[in-house]
């Protein structure tokens, strides 16, 4: 009966998309502005001598994000929940400290962002980001903004604008090839810093509770599982592809010219094989699309984390004054976040990447909580981490430590 | 040396544990109590000593205090077994988890325990979720309070009488209580929804799956749909379609609207065929006519009723109270004719046929009019419920008021 067999196939590929998500939107709002930032300038100081990094990147984030999606489906629980449930108050204490550093600077990386795309179109930081501050501010209070969400998503379609400029830049795909599969590294400190960035924005902290939220929202099945993988590695695959060409686009066009990104613009040049003079417009709706959403997503998200955590009220169905630890959390991110940027003379560029080689260096301390959860077997029963799995994400945590150290003792050595 | 009468979990746990001649047996990882008492009594301790986690008696154990530091005596490391039916481990089961409080009817995150030394043994007496307890565990209560003293300010701490507790058991812990959920269940159905919808979705299923069906009726009416949802595509189909089957059609339709469409197919089924097709009726209805809002639940009588009879027919039916604010009349095409009061019944002679004293001048409302109509007429009449016909108006259904009520408060939390 062929044509049974068709309604069946049918009703599972529906049943797949009914699943799918989570993993997907959350990839999607990785390439937030800070991470745009980094991968230009990836390209534009390295050419194509990272992309290697990326490539296996994409398969400790892969690995990374489905430890996150797992637990969430595992348990029902976020991952702050079973970080205080497992670890007590102290460790909690500290893993939060990290999170909210982490997640603090994303922010303030996120209001760099509004101020850069607005700027592109004349528009003085002074007036943009106090107004999107209170926009963001309301949009959260009205608990719109699941729906704003998708909007802001939308916008970021815009990147598939690089993939474009990437092909008709007419980068040296000999060399792409070759230096996505052989690693070459550098021992000098602004190598390192962009790479531990790269690392930072691509694999975050807060994606990793973000995540594990969304899949818990969501309420996917143990038995269902199988296709939540699937969410995710699409994910991880998506957010890095879109990384992988923006890394060859700028390399192509402002490494081989040797333009230096200094402001939003130069990261928009990459765009003019394929946008012309409208490269800078182009440019400036993605970015600011992706960092009204990174906006959104990081007070509330951390909000979250840390009144789970300690057991506050929380929640957008209440009362300011029913939970004034998760409200406070969100004002004092969101001003913060947008008072840095008021700063005069702030390198809105340098801050973006600065961010995230903060995510970078304390990402370790989050995955190895990650780990510590996801071979429990009493938390996870059978669902317990395979031994690839360990071993990529070992290495994940090893390796970003190493990159840490050599960059403290760095100085010392004069190398 | 000086004795304690009381002393917080987090004071004690993680300390050596020493013997008569204080020398280090292990360290103290965890306390177990008897659960079974309303009382709960430590009756058994958890000590590690290198590699080596044993269970032991606890009624060889003594904690005093010594230079502001408490201290863990025991005369000797007697193994024990506890059941896990009916023992509670407090690191392992309670400290840094969810429990309810009772009173607050809310559920809350435990920051430390506080136990008493009785001249019968140790016991719990309340759990801490304050603040206080939150820095306590971190070390920082005493140089915090140190500082506050002189500016005159004090951290907030608050304690909840272990009577006052539930414990919430995940399907995956070990923790299985004989009693499980037992004061969950006196409370109020819709306090325990709040409650349970507070919960992360595997407890709100187990939560959910061990009240009895009444409760558990109840409070599914009361749940939010994203709860409704979960407990009804975790529960297995049998005992869903139970619980649908005691709930009013109207309330069934709804929620049935939102959930997967498959699932709410596999839920008809399962159901009783009467019950699921008048679920099924409702179902049909488009959103926002009468006939999506309205109950099938309603009691008419024909008639040539005497009052004596339609009294005895309500003493056999036994209405729910919102069915008995009108009682309708229909004629024998089950045309609606006509409506009497509670009052109408009781002032009138038992053998006086309904048609004598009903009112014939009912309003009513079609199934496929708008539910915006529903409000004006409500509030013009001032009724608490309206019958609901068809095109030949046969009297199919009754809208009340708290419906009406609830979904005006729809429409204004989507406006907010």
């Amino acid at each position: 009966m062929p044509q049974i067999a068709k309604g069946q196939r049918l009703k599972n590929i529906l049943f797949i998309l009914s699943i799918i998500g989570p993993g997907l939107v959350t990839a999607t709002a990785d390439n937030d502005a800070s991470g745009i930032a980094t991968y230009a300038m990836v390209g534009a100081m390295f050419g194509y001598k990272m992309l290697w990094g990326l490539f296996l990147i994409t398969i400790s984030l892969a690995v990374i994000q489905e430890m996150a999606a797992r637990m969430g489906v595992v348990t029902g629980k976020g991952l702050s929940d079973l970080i205080r449930e497992h670890f007590g108050v102290k460790m909690t204490f500290f893993a939060m400290i990290t999170l909210l550093i982490a997640n603090l600077t994303t922010t303030i990386g996120e209001f760099a962002g509004i101020a850069a795309s607005l700027e592109i179109f004349g528009v003085s930081k002074y007036i943009s980001v106090p107004l999107t501050a209170i926009f963001v501010w309301y949009i959260i209070n009205k608990g719109s903004y699941k729906k704003t969400e998708k909007f802001f998503l939308a916008l970021m379609v815009i990147y598939i604008s690089y993939i474009i400029s990437g092909f008709l830049a007419k980068p040296e795909w000999k060399e792409v090839f070759k230096n996505t599969f052989v690693p070459s590294f550098s021992f000098n400190s602004s190598f390192i810093l962009i790479f531990i960035a790269m690392i930072g924005t691509t694999i975050t902290p807060w994606m990793q509770f973000y995540l594990q939220s969304s899949v818990v929202d969501k309420g996917v099945d143990v038995k269902n599982l199988k296709y939540q993988r699937w969410d995710v590695f699409l994910g991880a695959f998506w957010t890095d592809f879109i990384a992988f060409f923006i890394v060859v686009a700028t390399a192509a066009t402002l490494h081989k010219h040797g333009i230096v990104i200094e402001t939003a613009e130069d990261a928009a040049k990459a765009l003019q094989p394929f946008a012309g003079k409208y490269a800078s417009a182009l440019f400036a709706v993605g970015l600011f699309g992706a960092s009204l959403l990174g906006a959104h997503i990081l007070p509330l998200s951390t909000a979250y984390a840390v009144t789970e955590a300690f057991g506050f009220e929380n929640g957008l169905n209440k009362k300011m004054r029913e939970a004034p630890v998760f409200y406070g959390l969100i004002l004092l991110f969101i001003v913060i976040g947008a008072g840095v940027i008021l700063l005069p003379n702030i390198p809105l560029i340098k801050l973006m990447i600065i961010a995230q080689e903060i995510n970078g260096i304390l990402l370790p301390i989050i995955l190895i909580y990650m780990l510590k959860l996801t071979n429990d077997k009493e938390i996870m029963g059978e669902y317990v981490n395979s031994r690839t799995f360990n071993i990529i994400a070992w290495i994940t945590v090893v390796f970003i430590i190493i990159l840490t150290l050599i960059l403290l003792v760095e100085p010392f050595l004069g190398v | 040396m000086a004795n304690v009468t009381s002393f917080y979990l987090s004071r004690v746990i993680g300390n050596k544990v020493y013997s008569e001649d204080k020398k280090v047996l292990g360290r103290l990882v965890d306390l177990i109590v008897d659960a079974k008492n309303i009382r709960p009594k430590v009756i058994a301790a958890k000590v590690k000593s290198g590699k080596n986690v044993q269970i032991v008696d606890f009624s060889f154990f003594i904690i005093y205090k010594e230079k502001g530091q408490y201290v863990i005596e025991t005369r000797n490391l007697k193994p024990i077994d506890v059941q896990k039916e009916d023992t509670i481990m407090l690191v392992k089961h309670i400290l840094d988890k969810q429990i309810v409080d009772m009173n607050g009817r809310k559920v809350v995150r435990v920051n430390d325990i506080r136990l008493a030394i009785l001249s019968t043994g140790v016991y719990v007496i309340a759990v801490d979720i304050g603040l206080e307890g939150l820095l306590r565990r971190l070390g920082l209560a005493k140089p915090l309070k140190k500082v506050l003293k002189p500016l005159g300010k004090s951290i907030p701490s608050r304690l909840i009488l272990w009577d006052d507790v539930e414990p919430l058991a995940s399907p995956r812990s070990d923790l299985k209580l004989s009693t499980t959920y037992s004061k969950l269940s006196t409370l109020h159905p819709s306090d325990l929804a709040d409650i349970i919808e507070e919960l992360d979705k595997k407890t709100q299923a187990y939560v959910f799956s061990t009240l009895d069906e009444e409760k558990a009726a109840d409070v599914l009416e009361e749940l939010d749909v994203e709860a409704q949802r979960n407990v009804l595509e975790s529960l297995p189909v049998e005992k869903a379609a139970d619980l649908l089957e005691k709930m009013p059609a109207d309330e069934v339709a709804d929620i049935l609207d939102e959930i997967k469409e498959e699932r709410a197919e596999e839920l008809l089924n399962e159901m009783e065929k009467e019950a699921s097709e008048e679920v099924k009726e409702l179902m049909e209805y488009p959103e926002n006519t009468v006939g999506s809002i309205m109950t099938t639940d309603f009691i008419a009588f024909k008639t040539h009723f005497t009052v004596e009879q339609t009294i005895e027919e309500l003493r056999r039916l036994k209405p729910e109270p919102d069915e008995i604010y009108y009682l309708y009349v229909v004629d024998n095409e089950e045309r609606l004719c006509g409506v009497v009061s509670l009052r109408d019944l009781v002032i009138s002679e038992p053998q006086t046929p309904l048609y004598e004293i009903m009112s014939r001048n009912v309003v009513y409302v079609k199934d496929m009019d708008n539910v915006n109509s529903l409000v004006s007429i409500i509030s013009k009449y001032s009724l608490l419920a309206v019958p609901v016909v068809d095109d030949d108006k046969r009297l199919i259904g009754v809208v009340i008021i708290n419906d009406i009520v609830y979904e005006l408060l729809k429409v204004r939390k989507k406006l907010v």
